[in-house]
């Protein structure tokens, strides 16, 4: 692999303020590199280096194993593009002039178009899907067709290396899916090595095949986006809670923030709960009684199963809502052997159950009736309400529910918020 | 077909003079837009020489046309006085009237574009100041009307300009890098402090006050062929490499960043084309006095009319300024003669409305 990009110990400073500190780092050609982190830690700055705005206080960049210093701007021009943040044209050209534009590092002192640059200016139109309101102005454009127009006319340079800074910033979900995918097939039927900063953590992942995240000036992590984006290195560098899940389409990392509010009561256990969220749960629970303490959990980050539950049941929609492994039955029927086994299985790979205070009938009192047999397993009960007042199978659930206070790891708490803290201590080492 | 054809190329062929673009533009833009600037060039082309017979004939002593001719072109000549009165006093200042708001407009399309604001006019970065602090020390001081057989109101004019922008220049200069903002304030910061010299002189030196108030107002009236000489040769040195340098202009009107992407050497670009500018300007100023709008107003017209494709912008600007102060200055001494009216007074009273006409007339954005 060609090293497209060498940067070795770069420094910038503006105003005496160190934005840039020692920044090492390789990238390969064809490479779709995402350079994300908070804000003021340097993406911007960073880019604007690599394409010789700045110029840094020390260090070196190559590009194409050629010193950056040592091109000359049309060189530099016809080598890497750039797309710019800001993308607002303040005279209204026409797209295609505006397009025609990206030529210029290829044309002589007076603009003379060639047909070759005309060739060049329709293909990179139909890649990019401009070609519709090539006549109409650029003020007339929507932000997101504008983005398209910059980056065709960044494409008319015909680059090797892309640079795009915030290319979705303000754009609707629908146009960020679009621009992401047009950079995704550049950087792959085009081999355009792609270098794109972006504050979507979440967009980088699905699509780069690799991310730079910077954290005060300094690069604080380099690889794929499954080494880059973890819950503890974005609670470094963000200082900010999240869920790291697998994106199930793309097998990507899929980053989801957890809300101060909800976690409210319990904001000071955070930290030891970042450390816990792999910890496996089984809620069993039915009638609407689990629904709070799974999102709770959720939220938080364990792994939570439920079961057994009756299809249609409001905990069982709550639990296939989030995508929750569940034990389940058709509505109305008891629970039958084969959903108990399941339901014993995801019990077994729990590091702790809970029962809701769920009402209890001849359906699902195999529930518990399970869960007495198997030993040395945290439980948690939770009893708002008493267990004689939803027993109705006639003394039987109560017989059961009994035996499970009585276990040896049995914790019985009043209210979902007292067991969701428990839980939280329990889980913290 | 074929004579169809034929006429379009020989078309075309004119139309490159003005517009190099034109053929692209034909072939895959649209014909209707192309046509029309092609019709506004002939247009105003015809506008010109008409402008240019006007003012031939038209003044305290009013010449027919036959004799226009004869003067010019007849092997014996015309009449006598009406020879005299064309070659030696009407036809220096009509070309140097063309000269003097070609100039302008040029130098205020450039200002704009590089300074990449509407308000800009070729005064603003302290020339109008700097030339006019040069002629009051020439005029309150008595520094004599004769140096080397060199008249020194438009040579003290001339250093007083090229001096304050070199003054402005070095202030905004950050490093190697020159930001246009600050260009622009320091020559604004320049120019009040230049003003209130000036002020200063002309209080010192009450006597001469009407003349240094009447050059500040802008006058043709002193034209002669030694003033079209004096003008032209910075005129044309200040006019190549802005005629060079139009495409890159474009692209700095995207932003500079977005130029230097683009392959534009920023820098030395707007280097180049402001000391080109501030030459055509200085020389213009050094004998007309300041005429004011003409700078401001004519760019923006000529955008109006045709976008911002410098290529196409500039000779449009260029023809239509000329014109401008062709039929300002025919005005300026016909309106109530022998007297003349300063042309600085009558640029201001036509463009002023003329420009707010514009304004409400095509509200959308065009700049």
């Amino acid at each position: 692999m060609i090293k497209m990009l060498k940067i070795d110990k770069l420094k910038f400073s503006y105003n005496n303020r160190e934005i840039l500190k020692k920044i090492d780092l390789y990238l390969e050609e064809r490479e779709f590199v995402g350079i994300i982190g908070p804000n003021g830690s340097g993406k911007t700055t960073l880019l604007k280096n690599i394409s010789r705005i700045l110029s840094p206080d020390s260090g070196v960049i190559y590009l194409n194993q050629k010193l950056l210093n040592s091109y000359d701007i049309g060189e530099l021009a016809r080598f890497m593009a750039v797309v710019p943040q800001d993308t607002a044209v303040n005279y209204n050209f026409t797209v295609y002039d505006l397009i025609m534009m990206g030529r210029n590092p290829y044309q002589d002192r007076w603009g003379r178009v060639k047909k070759e640059d005309k060739e060049i200016v329709e293909e990179v139109m139909e890649l990019t899907d401009t070609v519709e309101f090539r006549d109409k102005r650029i003020n007339e454009l929507s932000g997101g067709e504008r983005q398209r127009v910059i980056i065709a006319r960044a494409l008319a340079q015909k680059p090797r290396v892309l640079l795009l800074d915030e290319p979705t910033a303000s754009l609707d979900i629908n146009y960020q899916r679009e621009i992401f995918d047009l950079l995704a097939s550049l950087n792959k039927d085009l081999d355009l090595t792609v270098i794109v900063v972006s504050h979507d953590l979440n967009l980088s992942s699905q699509y780069c095949s690799k991310l730079v995240l910077l954290k005060d000036g300094k690069i604080f992590k380099v690889g794929k986006p499954e080494e880059v984006l973890t819950a503890r290195n974005i609670k470094e560098v963000y200082h900010t809670e999240v869920v790291v899940k697998n994106n199930p389409l793309t097998g990507r990392p899929f980053i989801i923030m957890v809300p101060k509010v909800q976690v409210g009561v319990n904001s000071r256990k955070q930290d030891a709960a970042q450390t816990v969220y792999q910890k496996r749960i089984h809620v069993i629970c039915g009638g609407g009684t689990g629904k709070k303490i799974i999102n709770l959990l959720y939220n938080q980050g364990y792994i939570i199963s439920c079961g057994v539950l009756n299809q249609g049941d409001a905990d069982w929609e709550v639990a296939k809502k989030l995508g929750l492994k569940v034990a389940e039955i058709p509505p109305f029927v008891h629970i039958d052997r084969e959903s108990l086994k399941y339901n014993r299985q995801l019990i077994n790979c729990s590091d702790l159950v809970i029962v809701t205070d769920t009402p209890f009938g001849p359906g699902n009192l195999p529930n518990i009736a399970l869960l007495t047999e198997i030993d040395d397993i945290n439980i948690v009960l939770i009893e708002g309400k008493g267990i004689k007042d939803r027993d109705y199978t006639g003394g039987e659930a109560e017989k059961y529910w009994n035996k499970l206070v009585l276990k040896k790891y049995t914790h019985v708490i009043e209210t979902t918020d007292k067991a969701f803290e428990f839980i939280n201590k329990l889980a913290s080492p | 077909m074929k004579r169809e054809s034929r006429f379009w190329a020989r078309l075309l062929q004119i139309g490159r003079i003005f517009d190099i673009h034109l053929e692209y533009r034909i072939m895959v833009i649209s014909m209707e837009f192309s046509k029309r600037n092609l019709y506004l060039f002939i247009g105003l082309v015809t506008g010109l020489i008409i402008v240019v017979l006007l003012s031939l004939s038209i003044g305290t002593a009013y010449i027919p046309a036959n004799q226009i001719i004869k003067s010019l072109f007849g092997k014996r000549g015309g009449d006598g006085t009406y020879t005299v009165i064309i070659k030696q006093i009407r036809l220096p200042r009509i070309i140097l009237s063309f000269l003097v708001g070609s100039g302008l407009a040029i130098a205020g399309v450039i200002f704009q574009g590089i300074i990449r604001n509407p308000m800009v006019d070729p005064y603003v970065v302290g020339i109008s100041a700097g030339a006019g602090t040069g002629v009051t020390i020439a005029i309150v001081f008595n520094l004599g009307f004769s140096f080397l057989g060199i008249s020194t109101i438009p040579l003290m004019a001339f250093l007083g300009a090229i001096i304050t922008v070199y003054i402005v220049y070095n202030l905004a200069r950050v490093g190697h890098k020159f930001p246009v903002m600050t260009f622009l304030l320091a020559g604004v910061a320049m120019g009040f402090l230049l003003n209130a010299i000036m002020s200063f002189l002309m209080v010192l030196g009450t006597n001469d006050l009407h003349k240094v108030v009447y050059w500040l107002m802008g006058s043709l009236a002193t034209a002669s062929w030694y003033e079209v000489k004096l003008v032209l040769p910075y005129y044309f040195l200040g006019l190549i490499p802005i005629v060079l340098y139009l495409k890159d202009l474009n692209l700095i009107l995207l932003g500079e960043e977005n130029a230097q992407y683009l392959g534009v050497n920023v820098e030395r670009v707007k280097l180049i084309l402001i000391i080109a500018a501030t030459l055509i300007t200085a020389a213009v100023v050094s004998v007309s006095g300041i005429i004011g709008f003409i700078g401001l107003i004519i760019p923006h017209i000529a955008r109006m009319l045709i976008g911002p494709d410098h290529r196409k912008l500039l000779p449009l600007a260029a023809l239509l300024g000329g014109i401008f102060l062709l039929i300002s200055d025919d005005l300026a001494r016909s309106l109530i003669p022998p007297l003349e009216v300063p042309v600085g007074i009558i640029t201001a009273l036509a463009g002023g409305p003329y420009f707010i006409y514009l304004l409400r007339k095509k509200k959308s954005e065009y700049w």
